[in-house]
């Protein structure tokens, strides 16, 4: 099996440069179609950590699931290091809201499968898959199945699957979205000191405002229904990120930027009466001190 | 490149000011604790013994209740049995011409005395794992090639959903034409028996796999052919042994009835052949024979599932009310 390329030993880490073009995407039949996103341009540069918030139904996960090779848009493409994205592949490590672990599989099988798919061989798939849980702090945890495991241990190996078989981009599809506030809370550091080390090329959809503005460098922000970028937000806070600085003036200040430019969207998503008659008065009564006193 | 081999997932920084409780680090801790507790540690030689009897007591109030009732449970049909034959019952049921158990028991000794009795009862075994190995091997492959692709789906599954519906005995006439000799179609019809069961479990496991999986298969890189392997057929196995657990039933059912029509040797032949020579207890002693050999089987399957899909024992199950 001369073919099949080495499993390195520790995470090669590759950095891919993800890019969406124009991309739309139509549900239904022609002339009486639903348009789900419209238009939609953005980039994930080699090394960066891109989130997409927007609220919900505006098309973020159709985004992903077009850079994951799940579904095709109707016009525009995705390119992967300026390849034409088609079907999914290991190219793209993909890290699911829902527990996705094969449930019929130890947590180290679990790992082991894409290298599994790609050929190798069981030694090298099982130092390769004890050296990524050891790093991750999951190797007591090799033979213990994924019913055994708590939500925030099922995402980290979710993770840790993911990243090996060396992905050039990893996609993030609300990955802490079913967990609880602390767990997720301390997901959200885990990930970060994650990508301070290894710096990969992460695209990270959430609904989440703190959680897009602590993880990422860059955060588009999609509009209601169909979804169109309708701002693009660099966070210049700086590396290491530690959760005192969700505490500080600029947190605070992107927080509000971002909140405001979401509340548009989540009242027209809600549909143009309620928005314009019963939640204007509501607006009046809130207003900036309510939003101050929020954050 | 390569990392240097740092953790990849840092224990998170310990000083967390929004929360005055105990530092972030223990909080992985919390969330890492498993709700399976580790197996307790193998005890040492010296305390082997009490451990042992300590055990014993322990399983005993566990099981005992449970067995306890089910010794109660057999012994309850038994002394019925024995008092209704016994004083000769007759209210409308008649138990005049019923076997004793005793006379049962009797036949037991007798039937063994000669190898006949072995030879019907392998005869049955070995119709029932061909029939049922066939079976299983064609309803599990069909029901996979059905349960996920359309297009086998719309070309074989109205065909054999309008035979479904025939019962494996209405097949023995055709069956008996069909086939060169009589131990095939009887094989056949213990065949058709497990058949629908299995494939119909088959292909609902394989559409109620979770979409998600198949999903994280194809981006780990997985080609279709590994898809199925390695994903679809263990997503539905829980399903499929459904169907292997009702379809062995089926199997028993079609076998006895193929046998009393038609056979010669088996259990079911034994057992009709008794009624035509007025031979009353081992009419009795072939229907237990039965019923063992059928426990027999589910059990066997049951093992196998067992053995086969440890990860269920920790899926979150609904339990019966205690």
């Amino acid at each position: 099996m001369s073919a099949v390329p080495e499993v390195p030993a520790a995470p090669e880490v590759r950095r891919g440069h993800v890019e969406i073009r124009d991309v739309s995407v139509r549900f239904g039949k022609k002339g009486q179609a639903t348009e789900a996103v419209s238009r939609v341009s953005l980039e994930v540069k080699p090394g960066d950590f891109v989130s997409v918030i927007g609220p919900s139904g505006c098309g973020k996960s159709t985004l992903l699931n077009i850079v994951a090779g799940f579904m095709k848009p109707s016009d525009g493409a995705a390119w992967l290091d300026g390849q034409a994205i088609g079907s999914p592949g290991a190219d793209r490590g993909v890290v699911f809201q829902q527990y996705s672990l094969f449930p019929w599989m130890t947590v180290r099988k679990n790992v082991e499968f894409g290298l599994k798919m790609q050929g190798h061989g069981q030694n090298a798939r099982e130092s390769a898959a004890r050296t990524l849980l050891g790093l991750a702090g999951l190797l007591q945890f090799e033979n213990h199945y994924p019913d055994q495991l708590s939500g925030g241990m099922k995402q980290r190996v979710g993770i840790v699957r993911a990243l090996a078989t060396s992905p050039q981009v990893l996609l993030m599809d609300e990955p802490f979205g079913a967990l609880d506030s602390q767990t997720r809370t301390v997901m959200q550091e885990i990930l970060t000191n994650m990508w301070q080390q290894l710096q990969l090329s992460v695209l990270f959809i959430t609904h989440d405002i703190e959680e897009a503005i602590f993880l990422s460098e860059k955060v588009y922000v999609m509009t209601a229904r169909p979804g169109r970028i309708k701002a693009e937000i660099p966070i210049p806070l700086p590396r290491p990120r530690t959760p005192e600085m969700m505490s500080s003036p600029t947190f605070h200040a992107l927080v509000r930027q971002l909140k405001s430019l979401i509340r548009e969207e989540s009242l027209a998503a809600m549909g143009g009466e309620l928005g314009a008659s019963g939640l204007q008065g509501l607006d009046g009564h809130i207003g900036s001190a309510g939003i101050k006193a929020l954050t | 490149m390569s990392t240097a081999p740092r953790r990849l997932f840092e224990e998170v920084s310990p000083a967390h000011p929004p929360d005055p409780g105990p530092p972030a680090i223990a909080l992985v801790r919390l969330e890492d604790t498993l709700r399976q507790p580790a197996a307790p540690t193998p005890p040492a030689a010296a305390t082997v013994r009490p451990r042992f009897a300590e055990r014993a007591a322990d399983a005993l109030r566990e099981h005992g209740p449970c067995v306890f009732m089910g010794a109660c449970s057999l012994f309850g049909v038994l002394l019925f049995w024995h008092l209704a034959t016994t004083y000769r019952w007759d209210f409308y049921i008649r138990f005049n011409n019923i076997p004793t158990p005793l006379d049962v028991l009797d036949k037991v000794m007798q039937v063994n005395a000669n190898g006949k009795f072995i030879t019907n009862v392998g005869m049955s075994l070995r119709r029932i794992f061909l029939g049922f190995a066939v079976a299983t091997v064609a309803g599990v492959a069909m029901g996979l090639a059905i349960g996920r692709y359309r297009i086998t789906r719309g070309l074989l599954f109205p065909a054999l959903e309008a035979m479904r519906p025939i019962p494996a005995i209405a097949w023995v006439p055709i069956s008996i034409m069909l086939w060169p000799d009589n131990e095939v179609s009887i094989v056949f019809i213990t065949f058709i028996g497990a058949f629908f069961p299995i494939l119909l479990n088959t292909v609902s496991g394989v559409q109620a796999v979770d979409g998600v999986l198949l999903r994280a298969g194809q981006c780990l890189g997985a080609k279709e052919s590994q898809l199925m392997w390695h994903v679809v057929l263990p997503g539905a196995a829980p399903q499929i042994f459904t169907g292997l657990a009702v379809g062995m039933g089926v199997a028993w059912v079609s076998l006895i009835a193929a046998e009393m029509i038609s056979g010669q040797f088996g259990i079911g032949y034994f057992t009709w052949e008794a009624y035509s020579l007025i031979s009353y207890p081992e009419i009795v002693l072939g229907m237990i024979t039965i019923g063992l050999l059928g426990l027999a089987c589910s059990g066997l399957i049951r093992f196998a599932g067992r053995a086969l899909m440890p990860w269920l024992s920790f899926a979150a199950r609904s339990g019966a009310a205690r």
